[in-house]
C-alpha cells in the first residue's frame, strides 16, 4: 500500500470502516437470534459513525485526532478467535467485534511504522489511537458483563 | 467576753469586701455539667434515620422528618425535637442504634418565637451543634443487644465429608432471644426488595406466635425457607443494630419460623378473594421468580401452571444452590404448598417455539422466568480438552443424581457464588480446590460468608489470575495456565479492571478445570417475533412498572429482568407481576397499587 497524502490514508480508513459496516450488516442478516441481529446493526451504526467522522476530519471540519490516552485491556490479545456462526451468542458476537478493532489497531500501527514520512506516521498513529478506543468499548463490554462472574 | 468577741461585728464587715460566692449578675454564663442533659446534637451523617428515639420517646417530642441528602440505605427522615415537651430524660440518646443523637451542655436559649423551641438537630444549626460536652450513651449501658445470638454451624473439618447442612439453625429460645433484640424501626423493609414484613414476624417470633410469623413471612414470599437459608439478605446490611453491633440475623429468624412446620398447607392460610376464576396463566420457569406468580395467583382463583425444563421447581435454587445449603426437603416443602394451592407443574418440560405461540393463544397472560442459562466460556486456548467443565452444567448434573468425577485436584476460574458452590462441591467430591479469580477478593461476586466459609474449608483462592490457556498435561491431567493481573481504576466508583501482565507465566497441574466467569440468556426456545420485542442485546428482558414486556400478554421476572441475580429480587419481580396481571387481565383496576401487599394476608 502506497499512500503519498493525508488524504490518501483517510480514504483508505474511510473504506475500512465503510468495510466493517457491510461486514455487520452482513452478519445481522445471518445470525439466527433477533435481538444479536439487531446487535450487529447497531455495530454497522457505529462504523457509520466512525466513517462520518473521518470524513469530516478529511473536510477539515473537525481538527483531527484526539490524543486522548486509551487503556487497553489486553483481552483480545489472549482470548480465542471468534469465526462468526449463525447459531453464535453475545459473548462471541462481543468477542468477534473487539478482535475486528485489534486488527484495525494492528494495522494501522503496522502502516505507522513503515511510513517514514513523520506526518503521516502522525496519522496513522491518530487512526490507530480511534481503533484503541473503539477496542476498549467492546473489551469492557466483555469485562463487565460477560466477566461479570470472574 | 473574749477579745474575739468583742471584735466580730469589725470581722463581718471585713467580708463585705472579698470576692463574693455568688454569680454578681443573676443573668450571666454558667457552662453545664459534663454530661448535663441540655440541647439535643445529632450528626447526620452517621444518623440513618431509623427512629428508634422517636419510638422510645414517652413524650411524644419527637418525631421524623424528610431531609436532604440522607445516606445511601437510611430512611431520608431525621428526628426533630419538640422543646415544649421534651423531659430532657435522655432515653432517646441512649437508644440510638447509631450512636449519633447526643444533649450538648447548653442550656440557655432565649428566643421570642416559640416555634424556634422545635428543631432539627444537626440540620438546622445551633451554636451548641459542635459541644463536646454534655450527654451521650455510655460504653456498656446499651439499651439494645449489640451481640448477635451466634448461630451453630457444623465444624469446617467435619462439613467437607458430609453433606449435611452447614448450618444447624436456632432453638426456640435461641431465636427469640434473637428477635428480642429487633428494635422494629423497619429500615430492612425498604431495604428487601420482596419489602417483606420483617419487623411483624420478628415481633411474632419473640412473642411466641410461629404460626403468625410464617404466616405474616408468606404475605409477600412464597420460597421463604430458600430465603432463610441463602438469602443476600439485603436488610441486614441496613439494620441499624448493625451500626454499632451485629445487625439483628434476620434470615436466620426466617429460617427457624420455616423450619417449624413440616407441611405449610396446615399452617398458611391465605384469605384473599378468588377474583381469578376462569382465567388462565402459563408460567415458563420453575424459579424463584416462577413460584411467586405461580402460587399468589393460584390463591386468587387463577388457573395456573407452570412448566420447567429441569425434573423439579426452584430454578437456580434447584440445581445451582448446594444441598449443604439448601437441602432438598426444603424445597420440596414448599412445592408441595405450591401443588396444594391448586398450581399445575409440568417438570422435565421445556417450552419451544410453536407451543410457545399455543399458550399465548390459550392463555390469558404468560409469565417467562427462564433465568440465565447458558455459562459463558473460557474462550482460551484448551477450552474444548476433556477435563474442562462448565461450574452450571457441573452442579446441574450433581443435583440430578449424576455422578460426577471431578478427580483429586480442581481449578476453578471465578469468584461468584455459582464459582465457590462449584468449589465447595468439588471439596466434598474428593478434590483439592483452587479458585482462580481475575480480581482482588474485594470484587469478588460471591457473598462475603460464603468466601469465608470456603477459606475455611481449606478452598485456596489466588487472587489477580488471568486465564491464559490449558494445556494438556501428563497422565490426562490438564495444565491451567494464567497470567498475573494490575488492577486499572478507569472509573472513579467502579469496580477497576484487571489487565494482564505480560510476560509472566503461571502453571497449575490439574484435574479439572471448572469455568464460572459468568452466564447469559438461553433464548432459543422463544419465537423470534416474541424475542425481537423483548429482548435486548445481552438477551435481558426489558419490562415495566407492572412487570410486562413490550410484548402484549406476556410478562418476565427473574435474572433476565434484574441484574441482580438474587432470588429475593426475582421473588420481588413476581410480586409485581402479580399485580400486573389482575391488571391485565382486568381482576384489578389498573390504577390500583396493592403496593406491598400483592399477597395473602394472614389469618
Amino acid at each position: 500500500m502506497e499512500f503519498q497524502s493525508v488524504r490518501d490514508i483517510l480514504d483508505f480508513a474511510i473504506t475500512k470502516e465503510q468495510e466493517a459496516h457491510d461486514m455487520y450488516a452482513d452478519l445481522a442478516g445471518k445470525v439466527e437470534r433477533p435481538e444479536l441481529q439487531k446487535t450487529f446493526r447497531e455495530f454497522a451504526q457505529m462504523e457509520l459513525g466512525h466513517r462520518a467522522r473521518l470524513e469530516k476530519i478529511k473536510a477539515g471540519e473537525l481538527p483531527g485526532f484526539t490524543d486522548e490516552a486509551v487503556e487497553n485491556l489486553k483481552l483480545s490479545d489472549f482470548l480465542l478467535d471468534v469465526t462468526p456462526r449463525p447459531s453464535m451468542g453475545y459473548q462471541d458476537v462481543i468477542l468477534f467485534a473487539m478482535k475486528a478493532e485489534k486488527r484495525a489497531h494492528d494495522l494501522y500501527v503496522g502502516l505507522g511504522k513503515a511510513t517514514q514520512d513523520a506526518r503521516l506516521r502522525q496519522v496513522f498513529k491518530g487512526l490507530a489511537q480511534e481503533e484503541l478506543k473503539h477496542k476498549h468499548f467492546f473489551e469492557t463490554e466483555y469485562d463487565e458483563f460477560i466477566l461479570e462472574g470472574n | 467576753m473574749s477579745v474575739k468577741h468583742t471584735l466580730a461585728p469589725f470581722s463581718a464587715w471585713l467580708q463585705a469586701f472579698s470576692k463574693p460566692f455568688t454569680l454578681p449578675d443573676r443573668h450571666g454564663y454558667r457552662e453545664g455539667a459534663d454530661r448535663y442533659r441540655g440541647w439535643h446534637i445529632n450528626d447526620t451523617k452517621t444518623c440513618i434515620g431509623c427512629g428508634s428515639c422517636a419510638e422510645i420517646c414517652q413524650n411524644v417530642a419527637i418525631d421524623m422528618v424528610p431531609v436532604d441528602d440522607p445516606v445511601t440505605g437510611d430512611s431520608g427522615l431525621r428526628p426533630r425535637v419538640d422543646y415544649g415537651r421534651c423531659c430532657w430524660c435522655a432515653l432517646c440518646v441512649d437508644v440510638c442504634p447509631s450512636g449519633s443523637l447526643g444533649m450538648s451542655n447548653e442550656y440557655i436559649w432565649v428566643e421570642a418565637d416559640a416555634d424556634a423551641f422545635r428543631y432539627i438537630p444537626g440540620v438546622d444549626p445551633k451554636p451548641w451543634d459542635s459541644a463536646e460536652k454534655g450527654w451521650r450513651q455510655e460504653e456498656g449501658f446499651d439499651l439494645v443487644d449489640h451481640q448477635r445470638v451466634p448461630m451453630p454451624m457444623l465444624d469446617p473439618a467435619e462439613r467437607t465429608r458430609t453433606w449435611a447442612e452447614v448450618v444447624v439453625g436456632y432453638s426456640r429460645e435461641e431465636a427469640r432471644r434473637e428477635a428480642s433484640r429487633c428494635v422494629e424501626c423497619g429500615l430492612c423493609v425498604a431495604a428487601c426488595p420482596a419489602h417483606m414484613h420483617i419487623p411483624d414476624y420478628i415481633a411474632a417470633i419473640r412473642d411466641g406466635d410461629d404460626i403468625a410469623a410464617l404466616n405474616i413471612i408468606y404475605d409477600n414470599n412464597a420460597m421463604p425457607e430458600m430465603c432463610g437459608k441463602v438469602c443476600t439478605r439485603r436488610c441486614e446490611g441496613v439494620c441499624s443494630i448493625g451500626v454499632q453491633g451485629e445487625p439483628l440475623a434476620i434470615r436466620w429468624l426466617k429460617r427457624y419460623v420455616t423450619e417449624q412446620f413440616d407441611d405449610l398447607s396446615d399452617v398458611v392460610h391465605a384469605e384473599v378473594e378468588r377474583v381469578g376464576e376462569g382465567k388462565k396463566i402459563a408460567i415458563v420457569g420453575g424459579g424463584p421468580s416462577g413460584v411467586t406468580v405461580a402460587y399468589y395467583l393460584a390463591i386468587r382463583g387463577f388457573d395456573v401452571t407452570i412448566y420447567e425444563a429441569l425434573p423439579q421447581l426452584g430454578g437456580a435454587t434447584f440445581f445451582g444452590i448446594p444441598k449443604y445449603r439448601f437441602p432438598m426437603p426444603s424445597l420440596e416443602k414448599q412445592v408441595k404448598l405450591l401443588t396444594d394451592s391448586g398450581v399445575t407443574i409440568v417438570t422435565n418440560h421445556r417450552v419451544e417455539k410453536d407451543e410457545m405461540r399455543q399458550l399465548l393463544r390459550d392463555h390469558d397472560a404468560v409469565f417467562i422466568g427462564t433465568g440465565l442459562m447458558k455459562p459463558y466460556g473460557l474462550r482460551a486456548p484448551g477450552e474444548d480438552l476433556p477435563g474442562v467443565m462448565y461450574a452450571l452444567d457441573m452442579l446441574r448434573d450433581h443435583h440430578i443424581g449424576k455422578t460426577i468425577d471431578v478427580g483429586k485436584k480442581v481449578v476453578v476460574v471465578g469468584g461468584g457464588n455459582v464459582a465457590i458452590d462449584a468449589s465447595r462441591v468439588s471439596l466434598r467430591l474428593g478434590a483439592e480446590v483452587t479458585i482462580a479469580y481475575r480480581r482482588r477478593k474485594v470484587d469478588m461476586p460471591a457473598d462475603e460468608e460464603e468466601i469465608e466459609d470456603a477459606e475455611a474449608e481449606g478452598i485456596k483462592i489466588v487472587t489477580q489470575a488471568i486465564p491464559l490457556r490449558v494445556e494438556q498435561a501428563d497422565g490426562g491431567r490438564l495444565d491451567f495456565i494464567w497470567g498475573p493481573a494490575e488492577m486499572i481504576q478507569e472509573e472513579e466508583g467502579r469496580r477497576p479492571r484487571p489487565k494482564l501482565i505480560e510476560g509472566v507465566e503461571n502453571h497449575m497441574i490439574v484435574d479439572r478445570v471448572i469455568v464460572a466467569i459468568g452466564q447469559g440468556a438461553e433464548h432459543s426456545w422463544m419465537p423470534e417475533e416474541i424475542a425481537e420485542k423483548i429482548a435486548d442485546k445481552r438477551g435481558w428482558i426489558t419490562v415495566d412498572e407492572n412487570g410486562m414486556t413490550a410484548y402484549d400478554g406476556i410478562f418476565a421476572g427473574g435474572d433476565l429482568v434484574n441484574s441482580t441475580a438474587d432470588a429475593i429480587s426475582a421473588i420481588a419481580d413476581g410480586l409485581r407481576a402479580v399485580v400486573g396481571i389482575q391488571k391485565y387481565v382486568g381482576v384489578l383496576p389498573a390504577s390500583e397499587d396493592e403496593g406491598d401487599e400483592p399477597v395473602a394476608i394472614a389469618t
